[in-house]
């Protein structure tokens, strides 16, 4: 199962091109032309968004490297010991909405201290796989856009992420 | 976001004061500057080659014909969006978070808010479309998490693959709750609205 879940990761790109470059081919477009006017637009976006990343990397810096991340982890941890969450998945569960990256790399922390196939290591799996940086995404996002209200965009997304660590913990105490 | 923004950064001068590592939080915040612009370096590539790439479909008539097939899921998700490169976007940056290629998906959301922005006349407030479509972003499942499988793997466990399920079914009650609170919210708005 994961074997065939995997291949389709691994053949998703290549088929996407084939299939826009056959149906480009069909219609007969010019796809070399069309490729170039695109590719422009798309560079001039990746500069205009540049301000909102170095904005958003050294404010998630700033929380990472000041030592603030490790002090909310010691005040919320008996908070957590309450709803029976391990006490190794708190980093996790408070830097995974910031830094996808950094993220990852305490996900194998984790794992190297606690093993890979216990509660503490599946449930960091599990939540790495499902859950989102929500933070990241909404400042990115809303970073290319006119909005500063971001309404319930900011709600939707604290709740699910919320409910999604809820749920990998609580699937992971159940198999 | 202006006072989130400022407050992260002051939070963290605070506290480096506090953890009497000053020097350290200076060299760490001018280093990731640097990183955001080699991230940036990074996606530009792939941002300029996607947007190429979706040119191309768009002008094939392939993104209307996809758009034309998903019309009847974006609309409950949708209910006011019309304009088909958009729903292809959204939809194209769904799909890519599904199969695991997040900078390519990163590409397509950013470039259908854009859409979205324009078609909310630059207002400051988030319109309802975006809204759902960053809740729906925020939890999109992903088919196979390859990297935490490959960390997994590496560190020697005994069924790397067994999250696989465990993430889906975590992943979609997530994304569930995300599209419930969405349209709470804007039932909300329109009993409110009545109401005036």
């Amino acid at each position: 199962m994961s074997m065939i879940l995997g291949n389709l990761s691994i053949f998703f790109i290549p088929c996407l091109i084939t299939i826009i470059l056959v149906s480009g081919l069909r219609a007969k477009t010019p796809m070399y032309d069309c490729f170039v006017v695109g590719a422009k637009d798309g560079l001039h976006t990746a500069v205009e968004m540049l301000p909102f990343i170095i904005a958003i990397f050294i404010g998630i810096e700033s929380l990472t490297a000041s030592g603030a991340m490790d002090f909310f982890k010691s005040t919320l941890g008996p908070v957590f010991a309450l709803i029976k969450v391990p006490e190794e998945l708190i980093s996790l569960i408070l830097l995974r909405p910031i830094s996808g990256s950094g993220s990852l790399v305490l996900a194998e922390q984790i794992m190297e201290e606690s093993g890979t196939d216990g509660l503490v290591g599946r449930a960091a799996s599990v939540m790495t796989g499902s859950c989102e940086t929500v933070f990241y995404v909404l400042a990115i996002y809303f970073g290319v856009t006119s909005v500063k209200k971001m309404r319930h965009a900011f709600s939707a997304g604290i709740i699910g992420y919320i409910v999604g660590v809820a749920a990998s913990i609580a699937i992971c105490h159940v198999i | 976001m202006n006072y989130i923004w400022a407050g992260m950064l002051l939070i963290g001068i605070i506290f480096s004061i506090i953890n009497n590592r000053p020097d350290v939080f200076t060299e760490a915040l001018m280093q990731s500057c640097t990183d955001a612009i080699y991230f940036m370096i990074g996606l530009s590539g792939i941002i300029a080659v996607w947007c190429g790439l979706m040119n191309i479909a768009k002008d094939s008539g392939l993104i209307d014909k996809i758009a034309l097939k998903a019309m009847p899921a974006m609309k409950f998700l949708f209910p006011h969006e019309k304009d088909k490169d958009t729903i292809a976007m959204m939809l194209m940056s769904f799909t890519a978070n599904v199969f695991g290629a997040g900078n390519s998906a990163t590409v397509f959301s950013l470039k259908a808010m854009e859409r979205l922005d324009k078609e909310n006349g630059g207002s400051t407030d988030a319109s309802d479309a975006m809204c759902m479509f960053m809740a729906v972003s925020m939890s999109m499942i992903q088919l196979v998490p390859i990297t935490i499988i490959k960390i997994r793997n590496d560190l020697g466990s005994q069924n790397p693959g067994s999250i696989i399920i465990p993430a889906i079914v975590a992943g979609l009650i997530s994304m569930a709750v995300s599209i419930a609170v969405c349209k709470y919210y804007e039932a909300l708005e329109r009993r409110r609205k009545k109401c005036r």
